[in-house]
């Protein structure tokens, strides 16, 4: 009696222990030990080969990048699609990727972050503790709203920007020179 | 928020057939296509059967509800994607950007009961962000200030004002005498260049005469002026004291569902500075807006009847001065907003490093952290000085530009009186006058801007003002003397009406019992606790104390007979007599020290320079985690409630202060029913009956002993626990 509630226990630790094993490992995704595929959903489905040689199907998956700034094709996590989904592994660089495969992880990377880029500022008007902005992106044109103060316009790197909106939604501006002297004026408020 | 906005007329003519002539229960613009691009919005309509996607103007994917298992909106990175679950495999049906997301998962949570035959409609009780007229952001309130009419608000005004409307209309007579004063004088200094000096008949006593007219009024002039700014100020402070007040009030008597939905931040901004704007306002703006409006009024009507022709010229400058003062105090605002977000910045800067300087100092980065500093400081010193050459040379500039009206009336006012069309006395007049038009410009071009602060001002402050507290004590609440049976039936709450926190609890305590809850975080312990307390009504089902359900109980009965033991105790600024006499403020001090003894802190309060006295809280004497909660227990023992709730901090403390607390908190409990949030083995192990919350519900309920036979979820807790510690030795 004593024998198996020691027996139970150490099942238990064991337990633990292979779950952490499981968090804290890397498991890195190629072309050979994976099959991606699109889904009839408009999403992709994974077909990996673990290290043990065990194969697991996923009948979805997303995509995360892990330097969505610094370094966007490397390192893009590959998880089950819940909130607290698992880790099913690392694609070291998309670009060792076969081409067809590639693809699809883009299409899915481009359905996850939601960047609009802005190409043309057509004009910044501040109101009472707020700027509407009237831009053109590359997603198209759009109007958004900013609280003034605070660090709502801020710079990741070297003339680079970002612009965050009331809503949460997220304005690039990769190069602050790239834009015409007027632009740079109707910013100049805000960096 | 709204869920069901009105679908285009010409669009809704191509759902119909699709729908069938089912009625659309919830319907949401689509602000993105699905590659991610902004284009002509697109929809989602849902009925109590299916969800319709329209993109383009055309429909696109149409769901049957009923064999679907889920509709899910998933929060991407900036956005969000609305998804079909189908016999396990998910379908993309539509994308929007974070403007619509929390509508959204409001719409997906609704359209899955419909999927799960519940018909359930739900709500959003969020504000809308923007207003629904003028598209503009509202300042966090219901109403919008822009839209609102000025009438409304300065009614609103006047019933903010209360009691001091009369001294209000006061003042404004008081102003327009002043102003009345101020035009006239001009007035007599025309009669006494005219009629004394100029003819040069005039005597010593008439010149005294003058001198004693203008002296006169002059000081009445002083007089009303002082008077006015003093009751004017005394006004505006008292005002601001009885919104304070007010405000203060209602926001304590608020559910926390109100509070908690708001930031802390937010709502100290309405109590502090939306009622000082309304002070500054009656101080900076009201005190001198009528004498200025009534001068400038009084001004303009004497140069109109003295000389038509001078008078139209005069004011054909204005709208240009006015224009350039506008343009200048854009180009000065822009200017100092610049200087302050780089003082923020240098703030912010300084503020991280000196709370983070034990890491700098630790990983040797001080040269670093000065040039980096420096290099702030410089190129701020750098914008004062530009800003500073810039007010230095353009300031007099624009003054100059801005009365070269008055100069052209010397010109052509001068060549009136060499040609006797104006007599001398006359041109000083008007050119006073003028002057009197000209220099209130600035503050009136400053007008608008501050009557719109005070309207969002005056919106925020009713906002809170105008709120009906969700929980209130029912007419018949009666006050009872608690025994310390409890029982929770068929609870259902969730913070969100879409996500329950709690499903379907069924427990009943008996007087004295301990109860201890387990469950990983999120699973809802705090919140049952939070029912109790009655900080939040359940949605359905109800609570019982003493076979009487809490809503029937005063909610001030009810407090008096809880204590409360927080995981993280919150000591309030003062000494610690205060704090532990907290809730029952005419306790004695011999009581004070007797709880003080019972919660095993009197020996070490005795041992501080100032004993009981010892001043804490912010700028005070910092107490260690241990101290705290011993004198969270003294405060609770000191309120002697029936019911006892306990969340115990999930840090660990070492042995000596752990086992003197653990004391302390038996005395604390015996006799009276008590609920633990408990993470220590040690308190586990004494509690009556151990409730384990899983995925909302009550997973298993049972003793230590039983619970560890049963092997089921607190068995692996409880060895999870312990591995834990064995790898740590």
């Amino acid at each position: 009696m004593l024998n198996e509630h020691a027996v139970k226990e150490d099942d238990i630790i064991a337990q633990q222990k292979k779950v952490v094993e499981d968090i804290i490992s890397v498991r890195l995704i190629t072309e050979e030990n994976s099959v991606f595929e699109r889904t009839e959903g408009g999403f992709v489905s994974l077909e990996f080969t673990d290290g043990n040689g065990e194969k697991k199907f996923y009948s979805r998956v997303s995509v995360h990048q892990c330097f969505p700034y610094s370094d966007p094709d490397r390192y893009i996590s590959v998880r089950e699609p819940d909130r607290d989904g698992r880790e099913i592994g690392l694609i070291e660089d998309l670009n060792k990727m076969s081409k067809k495969t590639k693809e699809m992880i883009l299409e899915q990377l481009e359905l996850r972050y939601f960047a609009p880029v802005i190409i043309k500022i057509r004009s910044i008007r501040d109101e009472y503790g707020y700027s509407y902005w009237d831009v053109i992106t590359d997603k198209g044109p759009c109007r958004f709203t900013v609280r003034m103060g605070g660090s709502n316009v801020y710079s990741i790197g070297k003339n680079r920007y970002l612009v965050n909106d009331i809503d949460g939604n997220r304005f690039e501006i990769p190069d602050l020179y790239k834009l015409t002297a007027r632009e740079i004026k109707l910013l100049d408020l805000y960096i | 928020m709204n869920l069901c906005y009105t679908l285009p007329d010409e669009l809704f003519e191509k759902v119909r057939p699709v729908l069938k002539g089912e009625k659309i229960i919830y319907c949401l613009p689509l602000d993105l296509n699905l590659n991610g691009e902004f284009t002509k919005f697109g929809w989602t309509v849902v009925t109590r059967r299916r969800l319709v996607v329209i993109s383009d103007d055309q429909i696109g994917e149409i769901i049957e509800l009923s064999e679907a298992d889920e509709i899910i909106c998933s929060h991407e990175v900036n956005g969000g994607i609305l998804i079909a679950r189908q016999d396990g495999s998910d379908r993309l049906l539509a994308r929007f950007s974070m403007r619509y997301l929390t509508q959204y998962s409001y719409v997906a949570r609704g359209a899955t009961l419909f999927c799960r035959g519940d018909s359930r409609v739900l709500e959003n009780q969020e504000r809308e962000k923007y207003c629904p007229k003028c598209g503009k952001v509202l300042p966090g309130t219901q109403g919008c200030p822009r839209c609102a009419k000025s009438g409304r608000m300065f009614r609103r005004f006047l019933e903010l004002c209360g009691s001091y409307a009369i001294r209000l209309s006061a003042i404004t007579i008081l102003m327009a005498a002043t102003s009345a004063i101020t035009v006239s004088q001009q007035y007599v200094n025309r009669r006494f260049i005219d009629n004394v000096l100029v003819p040069a008949t005039g005597t010593l006593g008439e010149i005294s005469a003058f001198f004693f007219t203008m002296l006169l009024l002059t000081g009445a002039a002083l007089a009303l002026t002082a008077f006015n700014t003093i009751w004017s100020n005394s006004l505006g402070t008292r005002i601001s004291r009885d919104l304070r007040a007010r405000v203060y009030a209602k926001i304590n008597q608020l559910s926390l569902e109100f509070i908690s939905s708001r930031q802390a931040g937010e709502l100290m901004n309405r109590v502090v500075h939306d009622t000082s704007h309304i002070r500054a306002f009656m101080e900076h703006a009201f005190a001198q807006m009528f004498t200025r409006i009534f001068i400038m009024a009084g001004a303009l009507i004497a140069m109109v009847t003295m000389n038509f022709k001078l008078a139209l010229l005069t004011l054909a400058f204005a709208p240009a001065a006015f224009a350039l003062i506008r343009a200048f105090r854009r180009m000065e605002r822009r200017l100092w907003r610049q200087q302050w977000r780089f003082d923020d910045k240098v703030n912010n800067r300084l503020q991280d490093v000196i709370s983070g300087i034990r890491v700098v100092k630790s990983f040797g980065q001080e040269k670093r952290e000065t040039e980096r500093f420096e290099s702030y400081v410089d190129r701020m010193t750098h914008i004062q000085k530009r800003n500073e050459l810039f007010w230095a040379t353009l300031y007099p500039f624009i003054t100059l530009i801005i009365t070269s009206g008055t100069f052209l009336i010397y010109y052509l006012g001068g060549r009136d009186v060499l040609n006797d069309r104006m007599t001398p006395g006359q041109l000083i007049q008007f050119i006073a006058y003028a002057n009197m038009l000209y220099m209130p410009l600035q503050f009136v071009s400053r007008l608008p801007r501050m009557i719109m602060r005070l309207k969002t001002s005056i919106e925020r402050i009713n906002d809170i003002l105008d709120e009906e507290p969700k929980i209130a004590d029912s007419p018949d609440a009666v006050d009872i003397e608690i025994k310390g049976d409890v029982e929770f039936k068929n609870i259902t709450f969730g913070y969100k009406s879409y996500q329950p926190v709690l499903e379907n609890i069924n427990l009943s305590v008996r007087k004295g019992e301990m109860i201890g809850l387990v469950g990983s975080s999120g699973t809802g312990k705090s919140t049952m606790i939070n029912l109790l307390m009655r900080l939040y009504d359940p949605d359905e089902g109800s609570i019982l104390i003493d076979g009487v359900p809490i809503t029937a109980i005063s909610k001030n009965s009810l407090h008096r007979q809880i204590g409360v033991v927080l995981q993280e105790t919150y000591l309030f600024s003062g000494t610690l007599l205060e704090n532990i006499r907290y809730a029952n403020p005419d306790a004695s001090r011999i009581e004070v020290i007797r709880a003080a003894k019972i919660a095993n802190a009197h020996d070490f309060i005795t041992h501080f320079p100032n004993g009981y006295d010892t001043y804490v809280g912010e700028h005070g004497y910092t107490l260690s985690g241990g101290e705290r909660q011993r004198i969270a227990i003294a405060r609770a023992i000191l309120h002697n409630p029936r019911i006892i709730i306990l969340d115990e901090a999930t840090s660990s403390l070492d042995t000596e202060t752990e086992y003197q607390i653990q004391e302390a908190l038996e005395r604390l409990i015996a006799g009276r029913t008590t609920f633990a949030i408990a993470h220590r083995l040690s308190t586990l192990r004494k509690v009556d009956r151990i409730v384990v919350l899983d995925n909302h519900r009550i997973a298993e309920v049972g003793s230590h002993n039983e619970l560890m036979r049963k092997k089921g979820i607190y068995y692996k807790m409880v060895m999870a626990q312990l591995e834990m510690h064995s790898v740590r030795k």
